[in-house]
């Protein structure tokens, strides 16, 4: 789906991504994992253009992403659910996962109605419709956003960070619909701090750090094996210093 | 004491002027409800241009900033009605046209409520559309709309939402400000008020109804807008 070449973003003269080269297949689940300031969230924006790319190129499905393209075309496609919900906080749950297909796609009421409710009734929240999403607790919320984002049948979904913001007891409410997102074959590109997660669900895990990919492989690989001596260090930090060796 | 006093002629003042002064509320009303709706959409337009304008575009909006607020909306008022139209004549004529353009005193009034506190109500405005979490533009692209249809659907609402206070605020200035158009020969309550008292010597009476009748204006109004703030910060977001 992506083909991204060489890819920079620098913010004045502060570089945030160096050199990023990497290919992204239908169907596909990635993992990008890494420390803080390394790059993962600007990268992931860079793929639906909310970050302009200062060098490189990023091709999706043949097409070149430049300023020539229609970023809302791309963004119908490659839907994204973000660390803090961003719920619009004036609508009710359904009318924030029908909002986007009645306003943008134009799909009559009925029917977005309809879409609405069952991808709710599938995140678990069919019964809180009418609530808004101050009523709801921050697992339910992401919930919310994730079935916002279905609501425009994207072909990929990217998520920056969706559990960092939960209570640890919501986390795993949030990894389960993204679980169940995999099972029916959703492309997803998610940037972690969830191990576990990029372990057990992702096909390719990616390690980013100061703007470059270090290293990516299959989680066993990385997680069990890792190459470079940076993933090492990372993720014996991450793991609570247990040597993978 | 008692003499002087009973040289004031409350009653006989009411007979006539108060008919007047009711007349006078509905041009009040009219002036305020159209200076109020095109201020806010000056406010708005002046706000997103200054934002989300081109630099040519934020530029020319910094300084017609600074020059009407610069400048007392009296003389906004003054130089619409009085000076516009010579203006207009004036390039007509080195057109070769001769033209008698004069603007309605109502039309004028109003237009420099509108662009005066439109102004004002721009820098409100923008505090709003910059308050409303960053996020929320963002999941508005995400989800394909465009910019501007975000700003208007997604962004606006909240902004709106957390300066209906302020704006009252302004509608209440403007009622009271439309006396002003007195000055531009709009039959307002002032201007009805200082007929009547160079014609009657009631000068006391009259202005003292006058003031009343801006009191009933005005009051009831800044409590509704209370009202409003407080029903908007109680219910749920």
């Amino acid at each position: 789906m992506f083909n991204i070449f060489d890819l920079k973003k620098s913010y004045g003269k502060t570089e945030v991504l160096k050199s990023i080269t990497m290919r992204i297949d239908d169907g596909e689940v990635i993992c990008i994992i890494g420390p803080s300031g390394s790059g993962k969230s600007t990268f992931l924006r860079c793929l639906n253009l909310l970050e302009e790319p200062t060098g490189g190129q990023i091709y999706y499905n043949g097409t070149i992403l430049d300023n020539t393209l229609d970023s809302k075309r791309l963004r119908r496609e490659v839907g994204m659910v973000f660390q803090k919900f961003n719920l619009f906080p004036m609508f009710t749950v359904l009318k924030n996962v029908m909002y986007a297909p009645m306003h943008v796609k134009h799909t009559g009421k009925k029917e977005a109605e309809k879409i609405a409710r069952n991808l709710l009734e599938k995140v678990g929240l069919g019964n809180k419709a009418a609530a808004y999403p101050a009523q709801l607790s921050g697992g339910q919320q992401q919930r919310v956003a994730i079935a916002r984002a279905l609501a425009m049948q994207p072909k990929m979904l990217l998520f920056d960070e969706p559990t960092s913001a939960l209570d640890p007891e919501l986390v795993n409410e949030v990894l389960n619909v993204m679980k169940n997102l995999r099972k029916e074959g959703m492309s997803m590109v998610v940037v972690t701090h969830e191990m576990g997660f990029a372990r057990d669900v992702s096909d390719r895990v990616v390690f980013m750090d100061k703007g470059f990919i270090v290293e990516e492989g299959r989680p066993a690989e990385i997680f069990n094996h890792p190459k470079q001596e940076r993933t090492q260090q990372f993720l014996n930090r991450v793991l609570g210093g247990v040597s993978y060796e | 004491m008692n003499n002087l006093l009973s040289q004031l002629h409350f009653a006989t003042a009411a007979e006539y002027l108060v008919p007047s002064l009711i007349h006078g509320i509905g041009v009040v009303l009219e002036a305020t409800f159209f200076g109020f709706i095109l201020a806010t959409i000056i406010g708005i337009f002046i706000a997103i241009g200054r934002l989300f304008g081109w630099k040519i575009v934020k530029a020319f909006l910094y300084v017609f900033l600074e020059v009407i607020r610069g400048t007392p909306l009296l003389v906004q008022l003054v130089y619409i009605y009085y000076v516009v139209p010579l203006i207009i004549n004036l390039f007509a004529a080195m057109l070769g046209y001769k033209t008698d353009v004069q603007i309605d005193p109502l039309v004028a009034g109003i237009a420099g409520l509108a662009i005066n506190y439109g102004c004002y109500m721009s820098e409100v405005i923008r505090a709003g559309i910059v308050a409303v979490d960053k996020g929320q533009m963002e999941a508005a692209l995400v989800l394909g709309f465009g910019r501007y249809e975000a700003l208007f659907r997604i962004i606006m609402p909240q902004a709106l939402r957390s300066i209906i206070p302020s704006l009252g605020n302004y509608l209440v200035m403007m009622i009271k400000d439309t006396s002003l158009l007195a000055y531009v020969a709009v039959n307002e309550l002032l201007l009805r008020t200082q007929t009547f008292a160079s014609q009657t010597f009631y000068t006391i009476e009259a202005y003292t109804y006058l003031a009343l009748f801006y009191l009933i204006l005005s009051v009831p109004l800044s409590h509704c807008i209370k009202f409003i703030e407080y029903k908007l910060s109680s219910s749920n977001r």
